[in-house]
C-alpha cells in the first residue's frame, strides 16, 4: 500500500473510532447500540498494534530474525516446532483465554458499561498486550525458559521460590472461583447439570477414539464430540421435564460443590489422554466458535446498551461486589484488561513454538488484544440485558431474598424497574426454574448471549437452547481448566514438597503423588465449600482475592521485564513497563490493603470477622447466619481469607525490593548483564 | 525409514511440483488446514516429525503414529505450566 493510502486508513480508523466513542459516551439512553461498543474498540486494537506494538517490537525489544528461536535451534518436530504465524496465534489464544475474560466485565457492569469500557482498553494497551508481548520476548531469547525460571535467573533464587509460592496459591484461589462459578450455574438446573454431566462420557469416548482406535484424528474425533454435545443440550430439554429423570440432575449447591471435589480428584488422577486431552480440543473448538459467532451476532442484532453508562454504584454500595470505583474495579476486571496468568503462558508452550522474532508482535501483542476483544463482548452481552434482570441475576440472596416478588420490589427500589412477572419469564425463556442470585457470571453472559443470539438465529423459541449451549462452553473450558489445574498443582507441590522429604517429590512414586494430589484439591475445595455456604454469595469475596493476586502476578511479570530492560541497557525505554508495573502497584496495593482492614465489614475481612466473632461471643445470631456455630465459621473463614491477602500484599512488596535493588546493580555496570541467548556470529555458531 | 515415512516424502516430492489441475491440490490444502487445526488445539504434526526426522536423523528408529501422539499428549500436559483464568 502507498504511504499516502496508508496515511489516510489510519486516519480513517482514528476517525471511526472516535465516532464510535463519542456515541457511547454522549449517547442518553436506549439510542446506544452495542456495535458502536464493539467498534470502538476494534478501533482502540487496529491503532495500539499498528503504532505502540510496532515501536515496542523495533525499539524497545530490537526483535532481530537473524537470532534463532528455540523452536529453530532445537527443532525436534514436537515440543519445539517452528509454527505458522496465524496457527501459533490461534494457539496462544487458545491458551490465555479462559473464563477470566468472561466473568470479570459482569461483574462490573453493576458500575455501568463506561467504567469497565475504558479500564478494558487502556489496559489492555498500556499493561495487559506489553506483559504478554515483553515476557515471551524474555523466554523466547531463554531457550523457552518459564517465568520461575527467569525471576531465578535475573533477579535470583529467593525471589524466584517467592513468585512461585504465590503463582501456586493464586492457582488455588482461581480453581475455587471457577468451581463455584459452575456451582452457581448448575444448582437446582437439571438441564444444565445434565449436559455438563453428559460432557464426560462423550470426552472419554472420544479419548479412547483417538488414542486405540484411530490415532492422532483429532478432527474426527471433535466432529462427532460436538455433534454429541449439541444432542445432550437437546435432550436435556426432556430430562429437565421427565418426572424420573429430573430429580436426578436436581442438586443443591452444597452437594455440587462436593461433586466437584470429588470430580477434580478422580479427574487429574486419570491418564491425560482419557478426559483431559479430548475435553481441551471440545472446549478450545467451542471457544473460537462461539467467539466469532457472538461477534456476529452482535453486529446483525445491534442490540442496545439496557445498562447506563454509569450506575449510582461507583460510590462502592454495589450489591454485586463491594467497593469503590478506584481500586476495584481494576481488581475485578483483571483477564482482558491485564493478566498476570498470561505470563505463565506466555513463557510456556508458546516461545517454543516461535518460528521467528519478529512473529512475536503478533502472537504476544495481538493475542492479548483478541482476549481483550472477548472481554469488550462479555461486558456488551452483560448490558444488554435488562439491569434489572442483570441485578436479579448477580445480587446475593441476603440482600434480594429467594422470591421473584421479593427481588422485584428490592431491585425496582435501586431504580431499575422490575416485575415479577419479567424475572419469571426470563427463567421460562431459558428453560430454567429461577435465575435468581446466579451470581459468577456465567449464567448472566449466557443469558446475555442468548437473547443475541435467538434474535440472530432461531428466535425466541431457541433461547433455551443457547442459554444451555453458551452454560456448556462455558463450564467446558472450566472444567478442563479445574482439571488441568490440579495437575500443575499437584507437580507445584511435590516440588516444594521435595525439598522437605524427598520421597513426597517424587512424580512417579504413587503415594507421593495422591497426597499431592489431595492437598491441592483440598486447598481449592475448602474455598469453594466456603464460597458455596456463604451466605453472603462467596464470589464477592473469592473473586476479588483472585483480582488482587493474578494483578499482583501480573506486577512481578512487568518487575521482571524492567529488571530485563535495564539489564539489557535499554533504561531509556523502561518507561513502557514502568508505567503499568507502578498502576498496577497503586491498584493492588490499595485493594489489598483495603480488603484486609477496611472499616466497613462489607469490604474488609478482618472488619467482618471481628463483628461476627463479636456477636458470637455475646451470643447473638446476626443475619444471613442462622447458627452460632456459622457465624464461628464465617469469622474463621474471613481471618483466612485475610491471611491470604496479606501474603500477597508481602509478596510484591518483596519482588519490588528485589527489582529495585537489581536494577540499581545494574544501572552501574556498563555492558548488558542480561542472561540471553547469544546471537549467532557470523560463522554460524553462538558467540 | 518405514511405509508412511517414505510416502510422506514422496508426497513433499509431488508437493514441489506445480501443476494447474493437480488432483493432489485438494488433498494438500486439506492438509494443510488438518495440521493447523490441530496445532491450534495443541497437537504436533506426525507428517512433519517424520519429515524432520527423515531429512535430520536418517537411519535412525522411528516413532510410530501410535507413539507419537502418546508422546505428544503425555508432554503437552506434564510439562507446560498453569493454563489461564
Amino acid at each position: 500500500m502507498s504511504k499516502l493510502g496508508s496515511t489516510f486508513l489510519w486516519i480513517g480508523v482514528a476517525v471511526v473510532g472516535a465516532f464510535s466513542f463519542a456515541a457511547l459516551a454522549l449517547g442518553r439512553g436506549e439510542n446506544v447500540s452495542a456495535v458502536w461498543l464493539v467498534t470502538a474498540a476494534l478501533c482502540v486494537y487496529f491503532i495500539a498494534y499498528r503504532f505502540y506494538s510496532k515501536y515496542i517490537a523495533e525499539r524497545v525489544l530490537q526483535l532481530d530474525d537473524t537470532r534463532p528461536t528455540p523452536a529453530v535451534r532445537h527443532n525436534d518436530g514436537m515440543d519445539y516446532v517452528p509454527t505458522n504465524k496465524w496457527v501459533l496465534y490461534g494457539h496462544h489464544f487458545a491458551a490465555i483465554a479462559g473464563a477470566g475474560p468472561l466473568v470479570g466485565p459482569v461483574l462490573a457492569a453493576q458500575m455501568g458499561y463506561l467504567p469497565g469500557t475504558l479500564w478494558i482498553l487502556a489496559g489492555v494497551v498500556v499493561a495487559g498486550a506489553v506483559q504478554d508481548f515483553i515476557v515471551l520476548f524474555a523466554s523466547v531469547r531463554r531457550d523457552g525458559k518459564s517465568l520461575g525460571e527467569m525471576i531465578k535467573m535475573e533477579l535470583g533464587a529467593l525471589p524466584g521460590s517467592l513468585a512461585l509460592v504465590g503463582v501456586l496459591a493464586i492457582m488455588i484461589i482461581i480453581l475455587a472461583v471457577l468451581s463455584l462459578i459452575v456451582v452457581k450455574a448448575l444448582t437446582g438446573s437439571p438441564r444444565g447439570l445434565f449436559t455438563i454431566a453428559a460432557t464426560i462420557p462423550i470426552a472419554l469416548a472420544m479419548g479412547v477414539y483417538m488414542r486405540i482406535l484411530r490415532p492422532g484424528r483429532v478432527g474426527e474425533a471433535s466432529v462427532f464430540g460436538v455433534v454429541l454435545l449439541l444432542a445432550s443440550i437437546i435432550f436435556g430439554r426432556d430430562v429437565a421435564a421427565s418426572a424420573t429423570l429430573a430429580p436426578l440432575f436436581t442438586l443443591t449447591g452444597t452437594q455440587l460443590a462436593w461433586a466437584l471435589i470429588v470430580y477434580g480428584a478422580v479427574a487429574a488422577s486419570l491418564p491425560v489422554w482419557l478426559m483431559l486431552a479430548p475435553r481441551d480440543y471440545l472446549s478450545t473448538f467451542l471457544k473460537i466458535g462461539t467467539v466469532c459467532a457472538l461477534a456476529i451476532g452482535i453486529y446483525i442484532v445491534a442490540p442496545p446498551l439496557a445498562m447506563p453508562q454509569t450506575t449510582r454504584f461507583i460510590d462502592g454500595s454495589g450489591p454485586v461486589f463491594s467497593g469503590s470505583l478506584f481500586p476495584f474495579l481494576f481488581i475485578t476486571i483483571a483477564c482482558g484488561a491485564v493478566s498476570g496468568f498470561h505470563s505463565l503462558i506466555s513463557s510456556g508452550t508458546t516461545p517454543k513454538m516461535v518460528e521467528r522474532e519478529s512473529h512475536m508482535r503478533f502472537i504476544g501483542f495481538g493475542g492479548m488484544l483478541a482476549e481483550s476483544f472477548v472481554a469488550i463482548m462479555a461486558l456488551s452481552a452483560a448490558c444488554v440485558l435488562d439491569p434489572g434482570i442483570y441485578f436479579a441475576m448477580n445480587a446475593p440472596a441476603a440482600v434480594i431474598g429467594t422470591t421473584p416478588a421479593n427481588a422485584a420490589q428490592v431491585i425496582s427500589s435501586w431504580g431499575f424497574t422490575i416485575t415479577p412477572e419479567m424475572i419469571g419469564q426470563t427463567a421460562v425463556d431459558i428453560g430454567e426454574n429461577s435465575i435468581l442470585s446466579r451470581a459468577g457470571g456465567a449464567p448472566t453472559l449466557a443469558v446475555g448471549m442468548a437473547q443475541i443470539l435467538a434474535k440472530a438465529l432461531g428466535g425466541k423459541s431457541m433461547e433455551a437452547f443457547w442459554y444451555h449451549f453458551a452454560i456448556l462452553f462455558e463450564a467446558l473450558f472450566i472444567l478442563t481448566a479445574v482439571d488441568a489445574g490440579t495437575r500443575v498443582g499437584r507437580f507445584m507441590i511435590q516440588d516444594m514438597l521435595g525439598h522437605v522429604y524427598r520421597p513426597l517429590g517424587n512424580t512417579e512414586f504413587l503415594p507421593a503423588n495422591v497426597f499431592a494430589t489431595v492437598l491441592c484439591v483440598g486447598a481449592w475445595g475448602y474455598f469453594l465449600y466456603q464460597g458455596v455456604v456463604d451466605p453472603l454469595g462467596g464470589i464477592n469475596t473469592l473473586w476479588q482475592l483472585f483480582g488482587v493476586g493474578n494483578q499482583m502476578l501480573a506486577g512481578i511479570a512487568l518487575l521482571l521485564c524492567t529488571a530485563m530492560l535495564v539489564k539489557m541497557k535499554r533504561e531509556r525505554y523502561i518507561w513502557v513497563t514502568v508505567v503499568p508495573t507502578v498502576w498496577l502497584l497503586i491498584t493492588t496495593l490499595t485493594a489489598g490493603v483495603q480488603k484486609i482492614f477496611h472499616s466497613d465489614p462489607a469490604i474488609g475481612f478482618i472488619a467482618l470477622a471481628r463483628k461476627f466473632s463479636a456477636a458470637a461471643a455475646q451470643g447473638t445470631v446476626l443475619a444471613p447466619a442462622k447458627s452460632i456455630a456459622e457465624m464461628q465459621r464465617v469469622a474463621f473463614n474471613n481471618y483466612l481469607d485475610a491471611v491470604v491477602c496479606t501474603v500477597f500484599v508481602l509478596l510484591v512488596l518483596a519482588m519490588c525490593w528485589y527489582t529495585i535493588a537489581i536494577c540499581r546493580r545494574a544501572l552501574r555496570q556498563a555492558a548488558p548483564t542480561a542472561h540471553e541467548i547469544p546471537p549467532l556470529t557470523p560463522q554460524g555458531a553462538p558467540a | 525409514m518405514n511405509d508412511e515415512a517414505a510416502r510422506v516424502t514422496r508426497d513433499n516430492a509431488q508437493g514441489s511440483e506445480e501443476s494447474g489441475a493437480d488432483p493432489n491440490r485438494a488433498r494438500r490444502w486439506l492438509r494443510t488446514v488438518r495440521q493447523g487445526w490441530n496445532q491450534v488445539v495443541g497437537i504436533p504434526d506426525y507428517e512433519r516429525y517424520l519429515a524432520h526426522h527423515a531429512a535430520h536423523h536418517p537411519g535412525e528408529p522411528v516413532l510410530s503414529r501410535r507413539q507419537f501422539f502418546e508422546r505428544a499428549i503425555d508432554h503437552k500436559y506434564c510439562r507446560s505450566g498453569p493454563r489461564c483464568c
